[in-house]
């Protein structure tokens, strides 16, 4: 059996026999093998080969596999290397934490002024009761570390950063993925799979 | 299957895997069809003959416990053959230790994987598997990638610890010997 010269022929064969070809790709191999019997001669090679090296491999029980996973982590949180999603979601992210230190700012002026002028350092959980807010925020948020000691105005860009940084592994906000959004609040009520 | 495509491929896998880890059992079922059989295959490749359903199970269990940790820097499937290939390699550690054998000889894993317990399948297939069981392991191991799973060179340098050109030469010399042993007959 006599090899193709065409070198970049050949080195899409393997793809094409297992039909993982782009559309582009394919069509160029089809139009080459039309004109080249080397290169039939070690398609029909390799096809031969994927079936025999798939002989005697059982099939597997998809089922079974799946029903000896783990239930999906508590601890949930979308892909980080998704690229397409790099900038929008700090930008989200920012926006989230703003918009957060702005409610959670805005509710702690408001409660000063309406009632103890001693709560500087804001307890989250005591926050979000006082305000009666439906605010996503949850006792679980009280240990965090995050205070909102000082005015939006206070925060240096790095104090932002550091406090988007702690929100981050705040499990009890939405996540701004839209796709995990809904199961990452169902989760969190629940504690088990929706 | 160009870059296009593979990014679609990978991208489908990433939604899964977000849909997992944000509570969805659904989408384990499809990451589990896509690429069970892939690890069958390979684990087959290997010199695995018995419990390959158990080996695979043991790699998506071990995949989905570390799934969070899974950072797309090669493709899902690339990132579960290497789970499965450690599972195999500590497997065959304790058989080893367990027959008191300090290292297979070439010629006894030849056997391993050329073996078929006598089924029944056609003679040019059989022909071609004897052929692959000649080559060296690691020869077999990016050959059989590349001819059973269609995986990028990038993708079997991941999986075989190796670089892309060296594993574009295994394949071609693989190839090669292949084409050599049919035609002696
Ligand atoms: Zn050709």
């Amino acid at each position: 059996m006599t090899d193709c010269p065409d070198g970049l022929m050949r080195d899409l064969l393997p793809e094409y026999a297992v039909g993982v070809t782009g559309v582009d790709d394919a069509a160029r191999v089809s139009a080459h093998l039309a004109t080249c019997e080397a290169c039939r001669a070690e398609l029909a090679l390799l096809k031969q080969a994927r079936a025999g090296l798939s002989l005697g491999v059982p099939r597997m029980d998809v089922a079974a596999i799946v029903s000896a996973l783990p239930a999906p982590a508590t601890a949930s949180r979308p892909l980080r290397a998704a690229p397409r999603w790099t900038i929008g979601r700090h930008v989200w992210q920012f926006a989230t934490a703003a918009g957060l230190v702005l409610l959670v700012g805005g509710g702690l002026i408001w409660q000063r002024d309406r009632a103890a002028p001693t709560a500087l350092v804001a307890d989250t959980a005591a926050v979000a009761t006082a305000t009666e807010e439906p605010v996503a925020v949850t006792p679980a948020s009280a240990e965090s570390g995050i205070s909102f000691g000082g005015g939006l105005s206070d925060l240096s860009l790095e104090d932002l950063q550091a406090l988007l940084g702690q929100m981050d592994s705040l499990k009890t906000l939405p996540s701004t993925d839209p796709e995990s959004m809904t199961p990452v609040i169902a989760m969190n009520e629940g504690g088990t799979t929706p | 299957m160009s870059e296009t495509d593979r990014d679609a491929d990978a991208q489908a896998d990433e939604a899964l895997i977000s849909r997992w880890l944000g509570g969805d059992q659904r989408a384990a079922t499809q990451i589990v069809e896509r690429h069970a059989q892939a690890l069958a295959r390979y684990a087959a490749s290997q010199g695995v003959r018995d419990g390959i359903e158990e080996l695979v199970q043991d790699t998506f269990v071990r995949a989905f416990h570390a799934m969070e940790s899974f950072r797309a820097e090669s493709s899902l499937r690339t990132w579960l053959f290497t789970i499965l290939k450690r599972l195999v390699l500590d497997r065959q550690r304790a058989e080893r230790r367990q027959r008191n054998q300090v290292e297979l000889d070439e010629g006894h894993a030849v056997q391993e994987f050329d073996a078929l317990d006598g089924m029944v399948a056609d003679e040019a297939m059989l022909r071609v598997r004897q052929a692959v069981a000649r080559l060296s392991p690691l020869q077999r191991e990016v050959f059989t990638l590349r001819v059973t799973e269609g995986l990028p060179y990038t993708e079997i340098a991941k999986v075989v610890g190796s670089t892309e050109g060296a594993c574009r030469v295994h394949y071609h010399s693989a190839m090669r010997a292949v084409k050599e042993f049919l035609s002696d007959d």
